[in-house]
């Protein structure tokens, strides 16, 4: 229903409408309407805040690099190119990177006294387990169940534990090159379950 | 990093797991690399499936605030294709440059916007590579910077807008004493951040590449303690429209 509302409105702009229905609500706030950013507000906050929450972890911290992402979405709005990924794709990593920028930056500062590469606990951040039962979920848990163990591993650690592969490696005591591989292996392989097109 | 190494990258890049510098070196790789381009942008897809498995709404309250801030938010604009940039009208006159020195000296002398964005680390072996996907992207144009006083040496800055990327080049520069390092400014058009790089010139040069976002209108060096300044304490050496 939501789809065919935003067509009807799309009308003027179908072809975008066509390839991904919130290109047409960010070219529409590229163009300074914020009527149709507070739509794309709206489909895309659960999203992003999950990804920066996990993060992030902190939740006072997380709704400031939210408030954040958003604005650079706002700002960048006008430079959106669709050819490079889809919106949700494209807000994603923005606001991940946000998160990620965020975490190491307050880290940087522990550093230099603690040295804790090597004492940090390991965090593995199960996402088999906590994916909400929806759905994508479902979709999701299984794509992640087909990665070997330590492909997850070093996939989760990464993207929500928002450690570099050079400190998954001093995490796991394994070779960098060889997490860059099970990074990599496990990127394709729930790349090809989630039938992604390359 | 060896050309076979960058492209094993891409994941790691997808993920944000590499670091600043690997960062600043891959995003001056991939776009012209069609392998690594379908990588990140696949990747991306995947995880942006993954991360909506994980969706969690953000505190009503938080919708309000937005929509409040991107009122007073002014938005970038588009990128223009290289085609419509026109070399010569950079180029243009001195009277402009001098105007816009002042207003960067003003800007920078009583101390609005220095924000620190972002930073680059030490020694950049793949300088050469990453400032040569730089320097071969149709729309970059090269700045060099003019003196302002008597500094001695040169910089050139050079931009590429649709890289998000710059190449800072500095020779026959002096030693900036001890303790000290230069450090480039970026001033927008807001003049409400700037962006900062410091380095010692070691063997008198400068080489290298870093990240900028949005759309400096100039840029500035002048010499500050090493570990950083978030304003400028010191008078603009070199300077130049971006």
């Amino acid at each position: 229903m939501r789809r065919n509302a935003l067509r009807r409105r799309a009308a003027d702009d179908r072809d975008a409408d066509q390839k991904d229905p919130l290109g047409t609500l960010l070219s529409r706030a590229g163009r300074g309407d914020q009527s149709a950013f507070e739509e794309l507000y709206d489909a895309l906050a659960p999203l992003l805040h999950g990804v920066v929450l996990k993060v992030v972890r902190d939740p006072a911290q997380s709704e400031e690099v939210m408030q954040e992402a958003f604005i650079e979405l706002w700002r960048l709005a006008p430079r959106y190119d669709d050819s490079r990924g889809s919106v949700r794709a494209w807000a994603a990593t923005l606001a991940h990177r946000r998160a990620i920028d965020r975490v190491r930056s307050e880290q940087s500062g522990r550093d230099r006294t603690e040295r804790e590469a090597q004492k940090r606990p390991i965090q593995t951040n199960d996402v088999a387990e906590q994916v909400v039962a929806n759905i994508d979920g479902t979709r999701v848990r299984k794509a992640l169940e087909r990665l070997t163990e330590m492909q997850r591993q070093a996939v989760e650690l990464a993207y929500f534990g928002g450690h570099s592969y050079r400190e998954v490696a001093l995490l796991l005591d394994v070779a960098e090159g060889t997490i860059k591989t099970r990074i990599r292996d496990g990127l394709i392989r729930l790349r090809d379950e989630l039938g992604v097109a390359t | 990093m060896s050309g076979t190494d960058i492209h094993q990258l891409a994941a790691a890049y997808a993920l944000d797991a590499v670091d600043y510098h690997e960062r600043a070196e891959f995003e001056a790789h991939y776009p012209t690399c069609a392998i690594c381009k379908a990588e990140v942008a696949g990747f991306r897809e995947t995880l942006s499936q993954v991360a909506a498995a994980t969706a969690v709404p953000p505190p009503s309250s938080l919708k309000a605030r937005v929509m409040a801030e991107i009122g007073e938010t002014r938005q970038l604009s588009p990128l223009l294709p290289a085609s419509v940039i026109d070399l010569a009208t950079h180029r243009q006159g001195r009277q402009r440059m001098v105007r816009m020195l002042t207003a960067a000296a003003v800007l920078v002398v009583i101390g609005i916007g220095a924000f620190v964005v972002g930073r680059q680390s030490g020694d950049d072996n793949g300088y050469a590579e990453a400032a040569d996907a730089i320097l071969g992207q149709p729309d970059t144009r090269i700045s060099p910077l003019e003196a302002t006083g008597a500094a001695e040496g040169r910089f050139q800055v050079a931009w590429s807008p649709s890289a998000n990327k710059i190449v800072v080049m500095g020779d026959d520069l002096p030693d900036p004493g001890p303790g000290k390092a230069y450090e480039l400014w970026l001033v927008d058009d807001a003049g409400s951040h700037a962006v900062r790089l410091l380095d010692k010139a070691d063997g008198r040069k400068v080489r290298r590449v870093l990240s900028v976002e949005g759309s400096p209108s100039q840029w500035a060096i002048t010499v500050e303690p090493e570990e950083g300044v978030e304003k400028a304490t010191t008078d603009i050496i070199f300077a130049a429209p971006a």
